[in-house]
């Protein structure tokens, strides 16, 4: 019994560990394709960043992190969205991929 | 940030830096022409715009900037050339769906007067991802003092397509229209 408890552990760690972990951001002000593009292309340029999703109509932008790599959401907010102009009005952070994230707020409209 | 704007009385080309997220500095050449053509004017400057207070909402912006300019005007009914400055200040608001502006420019030179205002409006026809073709109907009334009487009624074709936006219209004065913006 104790050898599947450990095996379920050491499962359960293995899986959160391979789990993509990715922050969202809802943004206030972002309504036109520009003003998407423009945060896009600057939270790409970050160094821990493997990929971006803005969704205008859900006011949401996504950053995934490079494996092992953490993201700091007090530099890609300060820096790149509410210096761009946007304020920030919710942060999470999931263990979801951009890819996940897209196909689930893209299920929803 | 380049745009233009183009008819045959109107002829603008503007190169825009942005220094930070509210400042942004240029220089433009524009042409302007009376409606009988007799009077032309090519006024080259250097801009500066700034984005004097911004509102952030859920499902919109609005804007209120200042833009502002200095540099040489000539004309085809004055000899040498003027320095003119032009002071002026625009409001928008925007959702994904609905756009509205007002503009007001003071264009002065000794002599010389002519102020524009135009106010814009408009839709998109559906929603779309930010990565794809957005098109846009916008209505756009404008009126500029000393080179023309009429106000300016233009409808058109916006289309929005990653970085590259245009408008094509045709006048009330049956002229054809063109405007267009690439981000860098």
């Amino acid at each position: 019994m104790k050898k599947i408890v450990i095996a379920l552990a050491m499962g359960i760690t293995a899986i959160s560990s391979m789990a993509a972990t990715s922050m969202k951001f809802t943004v206030n002000g972002m309504v036109c394709s520009f003003c998407a593009q423009g945060i896009e292309k600057s939270l790409s340029k970050m160094g821990a960043t493997k990929e971006v999703f803005v969704d205008l109509k859900k006011k949401t932008v996504a950053v995934e992190a490079k494996d092992g790599q953490v993201l700091d959401a007090k530099a890609i907010i300060s820096a790149e969205i509410v210096d761009a102009g946007y304020d920030v009005v919710k942060i999470e952070t999931v263990l979801q991929s951009v890819a996940e994230i897209k196909a689930e707020l893209k299920g929803r409209k | 940030m380049t745009m233009g704007d183009i008819s045959p009385n109107w002829q603008e080309v503007l190169v825009n830096y942005t220094l930070t997220a509210r400042d942004a500095v240029g220089a433009s050449a524009l042409f302007m022409r009376s409606d009988d053509g007799t009077k032309t004017r090519q006024f080259t400057e250097a801009t500066y715009t700034r984005l004097i207070r911004r509102w952030n909402m859920p499902e919109s912006q609005a804007n209120i900037w200042f833009i502002g300019g200095i540099g040489n005007i000539t004309g085809n009914d004055f000899s040498g050339s003027k320095t003119m400055a032009s002071p002026g200040i625009q409001v928008d608001y925007e959702t994904t769906r609905i756009y509205v502006s007002a503009t007001s420019r003071l264009y002065r030179a000794q002599g010389l007067n002519h102020d524009f205002a135009s106010v814009r409006t408009g839709f998109s026809f559906y929603e779309v991802d930010y990565d794809q073709t957005q098109p846009w109907f916008i209505l756009e009334v404008r009126r500029m003092r000393g080179l023309t009487d009429k106000t300016e009624v233009t409808p058109m074709l916006r289309l929005i397509h990653n970085r590259y936006f245009v408008e094509l219209g045709v006048n009330n004065a049956s002229q054809a229209r063109m405007n267009f913006m690439y981000i860098f």
